[in-house]
């Protein structure tokens, strides 16, 4: 962009009229240039005279362009547009004073600096929120007070923290920063380190000239020239986002931004500059303080932020237990259906009573208020009336599924100290004293008149206990209590008018917490919940005929099992209501439903959730038009949820910093069964209210509407060579190929001490038959930025699990490598050898693999710095380099060494 | 503003459609480097632009808010065409239309064979070869650029004959010949090339028109039995507004016809549609 070398300076003629031609001939003597004159028809106060004069100020040129505006009320305006190559600054402030006659007409003084140098174009950074393919650019300033040690210097270890900071969670490489002359550094910003030897290190960081930048800073200073509004320094960014610091005359300074609309919006850059602007004057005051302890974020923004988390302010918790709010429902409808499968029904009033019979049997077991109680059940009514039971008796469930495996079914009812057991499994496991018991047993064993317990259950007493399963280690039990199912009712009974007219499903194991919400979501609203037995959820055509039979309204669906019932025709399906949950939704899988089913006649909800914070924590209606977009938005906290994303010390980030998503509020679990450090590790203080606030390891990004985007667990997320990559993006792009069933990608590090042998290895398990690789390969190269294409593609038959359901990576094979055998070097090769045989020799001892002639230097694991390093290697040898450009365009031997 | 932060020249801006396309291209926000020859040229029977002619063109395009530049600038020599676009380009940074509107109407009114040898290369070197002249001077760093729309203004007389009109009909029909294959020679650099075929235009008060009374003089009918001849020739039974033209001329140079090259818009009130 011509503008990025240029700056533009305007000075009102004032005084007496000063003849064009006197005007020219003090342009003359100043320099090769010509003066244009362009009347202007209005005054210069109008807005037609405004409009052309910013239009002159902002328009490049390719060396020195003075234009002189004569406006209709005889005022004049000279504008001059230089490349800074031909003037800088302080050129530019003596030739407008040439010009304007205060200062003696001569040649103009040559610029200090020089060239700005241009490095390639960094990506445009998730935070900033740009309008991809916008051609357009930005501008935006602020002013700063005088700062003792300021400048650029300085500036360019505040851009370097910013930055940091921006880059998000864990980001612990070092930042690109192109600092005055255009130089690109990589400056590490060391936590522990003070603001001042940050600065000092800024200086001697290494230059990376190879590396795009994002974001970079120009030399605006020194005393003379022009400042203020009648100055631009940049009519074009340099960089993608581009900072320069012009002297005002009153000692303060003028923090000006020039950026790419295409990477940024002008809102991001404005949060940005006040950051910045806010990191450059604590370095400036506190120049011995910690680069850790340097906050981006004032207490007011902080507060701003808070409440951008908790949309809907402070929600009063509901207080009361999930017995009482049951009661409530069996009083307001006791005979109308409230749970049924297949023939048998149960009315509020008898599913009550039941209850309370099978809670009378547990007591006669010995059970007692406090205790926990395990349910191993198939999905039946027969299930709903033991968890009812289990809290009239003032115990809470714990629910396994009877598929599990029995060493699992045993480890949970010896952590969770299960004494009784209630099952219809003959082999549940008996040992330490656990004693299992039938549903029908337990309803004998009532006696004939039941008391009340002895203590009713308080909503601060546990409902249940659910297990999970984390990313390492044992699964844990998460204690929740009473009031935050109520909780998340009341959060959701009004949005989405849930109510008596309702039919839910019981689709989800009473292991996995989506249960809870379709159980106590429709018992606790009037609803009637029919009971979907084990192998109709497995077969999507008895599922929608039993959805068709049962004129379901409200459907709770994981994304996977959903994908599976758009499969079928769904056209005649009676559902008001879908709700997401368990795992991340890709929108646009939904835009068959839509074709069948118009937003107006079923309302589409994702519901990002987590066990720990009661089921649910988001809520996002989505559209045909967020589907068609493929919005990865989860949406705003629920009444009464609250939402932080934070960095790795705790701090809340700025809106659309990808930092952990973090909870508060009615949802927050009491921590995990038994696991008084791990509880103490996740579950910690909520800094705004005080109470507790959970910790989910999941990464996200809150948007300055207040909505959460969810972008996996920070485990999934990797840094190579510089460039984040979200693993699971690659994924979701490899599974959109028609021929691929299930993928997996991992980084694989051949030497963990060479950044560069860092490289990505896909899996696939082809979707019948034989997969086309290098087709897979292609088509994702063709959505993927290069660095998130993966190096290989290796056909598998399953993906190895680990026995929790996840990919186990220890057991995935070696990558397959679609490199053809090696070709021997033509005899008599040596020191006389060939381009293309020394070509090999290198490629192979670069790429640590045998290299044919027509092998893709990148499916080989080839990469920008292997490339500088083949360069290397020919140079060494005397050989003609080959451009990067070049072999990213012929990126094999063959067709390398035919164009040289 | 569909044009803001644009360049556009327009060649035989100084009246009738090079200005009515100028003072549209102002309205949508271009800043304009008008030419013309302004002066007469001895082969052509009726005076052409003036240099009063062109200053007030840019006057118009003054008030519309528009940055404006004038040079004088003879199609017929390759050197006027290169001084003038090197002035466009000085003052303005760079190019990003061209319309190619400066033509003649005569010498014509006689069968092909009385046509003289002088005659003959004029309407040709105007016509014809003045567009090429232009596109050979701003080819290079459009496509460099990536980017520019160039509009050549032909005329119904590109697409079908009219009698007595042997030389402005074969240098029409030569202009839209121009306009496809240099279309193609830039559309990998995304530079467009685009004709447009106006029909029988009023010749407005405003833009000082001169063209029907010209064709009509060539033809020895009274302008008003003409223009009523084209009236009832056009299907859509009117004559065309120099404004109907300007406004395709400013589609064709505007961003929202970035997939259109090669094209020949015709605004003819249907009068080639049968």
């Amino acid at each position: 962009m011509l503008g990025a070398q240029c700056h533009a300076v305007r000075v009102r003629l004032t005084g007496p009229p000063v003849p064009d031609r006197t005007l020219a001939e003090r342009l003359s003597a100043a320099g090769p240039w010509r003066l244009w004159v362009d009347d202007v028809p209005a005054g210069a106060a109008e807005p037609l005279a405004e409009r052309r004069l910013d239009a002159e100020m902002r328009r490049p040129a390719a060396g020195v362009r003075c234009v002189l505006l004569r406006y209709a009320d005889g005022e004049a305006d000279l504008v001059v547009v230089a490349d800074r190559d031909r003037l800088d600054r302080g050129g530019l402030g003596a030739l407008t004073a040439m010009l304007a006659g205060t200062r003696p007409a001569g040649p103009c003084p040559a610029p200090e600096a020089d060239r700005v140098a241009r490095p390639a174009e960094g990506p445009a950074p998730d935070w900033g929120r740009g309008e991809p393919g916008s051609s357009r650019h930005g501008t935006y300033h602020l002013d700063l007070p005088q700062e003792p040690g300021g400048g650029p210097g300085l500036l360019t270890a505040a851009l370097a923290l910013t930055l940091s900071r921006y880059d998000g969670h864990g980001a612990t490489e070092g930042v690109t920063v192109a600092g005055p002359g255009g130089i690109a550094r990589e400056i590490t910003v060391d936590p522990a380190a003070t603001l001042a030897d940050l600065r000092a290190r800024c200086e001697s960081a290494p230059v990376r000239v190879d590396r795009p930048v994002t974001a970079g800073l120009l030399d605006g200073s020194g005393p003379d020239g022009p400042a203020g509004d009648d100055y631009l320094p940049l009519l074009a960014p340099a960089f993608p986002l581009t900072t320069v610091l012009v002297p005002l005359p009153d000692g303060g300074s003028r923090l000006w931004f020039s950026y790419l609309r295409s990477h940024f919006s002008p809102e991001a850059v404005e949060q940005f500059a006040r950051h910045l602007a806010r990191v450059y004057a604590l370095s400036a005051r506190a120049p011995q303080s910690l680069v850790g302890d340097a906050d981006l974020l004032d207490p007011a923004e902080r507060d701003r932020i808070a409440r951008l988390g908790r949309p809907h302010g402070d929600v009063a918790a509901a207080g009361i237990s999930l017995l009482d709010a049951f009661r409530r429902a069996v009083s307001a409808t006791p005979d109308a259906v409230a749970v049924s499968d297949g023939d048998v029904s149960l009315t509020y009033r008898e599913l009550d009573d039941r209850g309370t019979l099978l809670a009378a049997g547990l007591r006669a077991h010995g059970v007692r208020h406090g205790d926990r109680v395990g349910v191993c059940l198939e999905r039946t009514v027969e299930l709903v009336v033991t968890m009812l039971g289990v809290l009239k008796a003032g115990a809470a469930y714990v629910p396994t599924d009877p598929a599990y495996p029995v060493d699992r079914l045993a480890w949970t009812a010896s952590d969770a100290g299960l004494r009784v057991v209630v099952t219809r499994l003959p082999e549940f496991p008996r040992g330490d004293g656990t004693t299992a018991l039938t549903p029908g047993g337990l309803l004998e064993a009532a006696p004939d008149r039941p008391s009340a317990p002895e203590v009713a259950p308080g909503p601060d007493d546990p409902a249940y206990v659910i297990y999970t399963s984390g990313s390492t280690g044992r699964p844990k039990g998460v204690v929740v209590p009473h009031g935050n199912v109520v909780s998340l009712i009341a959060a959701t009974r009004d949005p989405y008018r849930l109510g008596p007219g309702d039919v839910w499903t019981l689709f989800h194991s009473g292991a996995f917490d989506f249960s809870v919400w379709e159980i106590w979501g429709c018992l606790l609203t009037g609803g009637r919940l029919v009971v979907v037995p084990y192998f109709v959820s497995r077969d999507p055509e008895e599922f929608r005929d039993l959805l068709v039979a049962e004129q379901v309204t409200v459907l709770s669906q994981t994304p996977s099992a959903f994908s599976q019932l758009l499969r079928v025709d769904h056209a005649g399906l009676p559902v008001r209501l879908v709700v997401f949950g368990g795992e991340p939704l890709d929108s646009r899988m939904l835009l068959p439903w839509f074709d069948r089913h118009p937003e107006d006649t079923c309302r589409m909800v994702n519901m990002f959730g987590i066990t720990e914070t009661t089921v649910h924590v988001t809520a996002q209606t989505v559209t045909r038009e967020l589907a068609l977009a493929g919005s990865r938005s989860v949406g705003p906290a629920l009444p009464g949820w609250h939402l932080y994303v934070t960095d790795t010390h705790g701090r809340p980030v700025p809106p659309g910093v990808t930092g952990e998503i973090c909870v508060g509020g009615a949802g927050v679990a009491g921590g995990y069964l038994g696991r008084p450090d791990l509880t103490a590790q996740r579950f910690v203080t909520d800094p705004v209210t005080g109470g507790r606030m959970y910790r989910s390891g999941d990464l996200g990004r809150l948007l300055p509407d207040g909505r959460l985007e969810h972008l996996g667990r920070i485990d999934s997320q990797v840094k190579i060579r510089g460039f984040r990559i979200e693993l699971d993006e690659i994924r979701s792009v490899l599974l959109e190929d028609p021929g691929v069933r299930a993928a997996a990608v991992v980084v694989r590090r051949d030497d963990p001490d060479d950044p560069a042998a860092a490289r990505l290895d896909a899996y696939v398990v082809p979707a019948e038959g034989l997969a086309d690789l290098p087709g897979i390969r292609k088509r994702s190269a063709g959505l993927l930025p290069g660095h998130m294409v993966p190096s290989t593609v290796t056909a598998v038959d399953a993906l190895p699990l680990t026995t929790n359901g996840k990919l186990d990576t220890a057991r995935l094979p070696a990558p397959s490598r679609s490199s053809a055998a090696p070709r021997q070097p033509a005899a008599g090769s040596g020191a006389a050898a060939g381009l293309p045989e020394a070509l090999l020799e290198i490629w192979a001892t670069v790429l640590g693999t045998p290299v044919g002639l027509d092998d893709d230097f990148f499916e080989l694991g080839g990469n920008s710095l292997f490339a500088v390093r083949v360069s290397a290697a020919l140079r060494a040898r005397d050989l003609p380099s080959l451009p990067l450009r070049d072999l990213y365009r012929t990126p094999t031997i063959r067709a390398l060494t035919e164009g040289v | 503003m569909r044009l803001k932060g644009k360049t556009v020249v327009v060649t035989g801006a100084a009246r009738g459609l090079g200005r009515a396309t100028a003072v549209a291209c102002a309205a949508e926000g271009a800043d304009l480097m008008l030419l013309d020859l302004c002066a007469d040229l001895p082969e052509v029977p009726y005076p052409l632009g003036t240099a009063g002619q062109l200053a007030h063109t840019a006057a118009l395009c003054r008030k519309e808010g528009s940055a404006v530049a004038t040079a004088e600038c003879d199609v017929r020599d390759l050197r006027s065409v290169e001084a003038a676009i090197s002035r466009a380009e000085d003052r303005f940074g760079r190019i990003d239309a061209v319309v190619n509107n400066a033509g003649i109407a005569a010498p014509s009114g006689k069968p092909a064979h009385e046509i003289g040898e002088d005659e003959w290369a004029l309407m040709i070197d105007v016509d014809l070869s003045g567009a090429w002249r232009v596109i050979r001077t701003v080819g290079k760093a459009m496509s460099a650029r990536r980017s520019g729309s160039i509009v050549n203004i032909a005329s119904t007389a590109g697409l079908v004959g009219y009698r007595h009109f042997a030389g402005y009909v074969a240098a029409k029909h030569g202009l839209i010949g121009l306009t496809k294959a240099a279309a193609l020679d830039y559309a990998p650099t995304k530079v467009r090339v685009n004709a447009v075929c106006p029909g029988s235009v009023r010749d407005g008060t405003e833009v000082e028109g001169r063209m029907l009374a010209e064709i009509a003089r060539a033809l020895d009918v009274p302008v008003s039995e003409h223009e009523q001849a084209f009236v009832e020739a056009q299907p859509m039974n009117a004559l065309i507004e120099p404004e109907d033209v300007a406004a395709a001329v400013v589609f064709l140079v505007s961003d929202d016809s970035r997939q259109v090259t090669g094209s020949v818009m015709t605004v003819d009130g249907g009068f080639t549609a049968r």
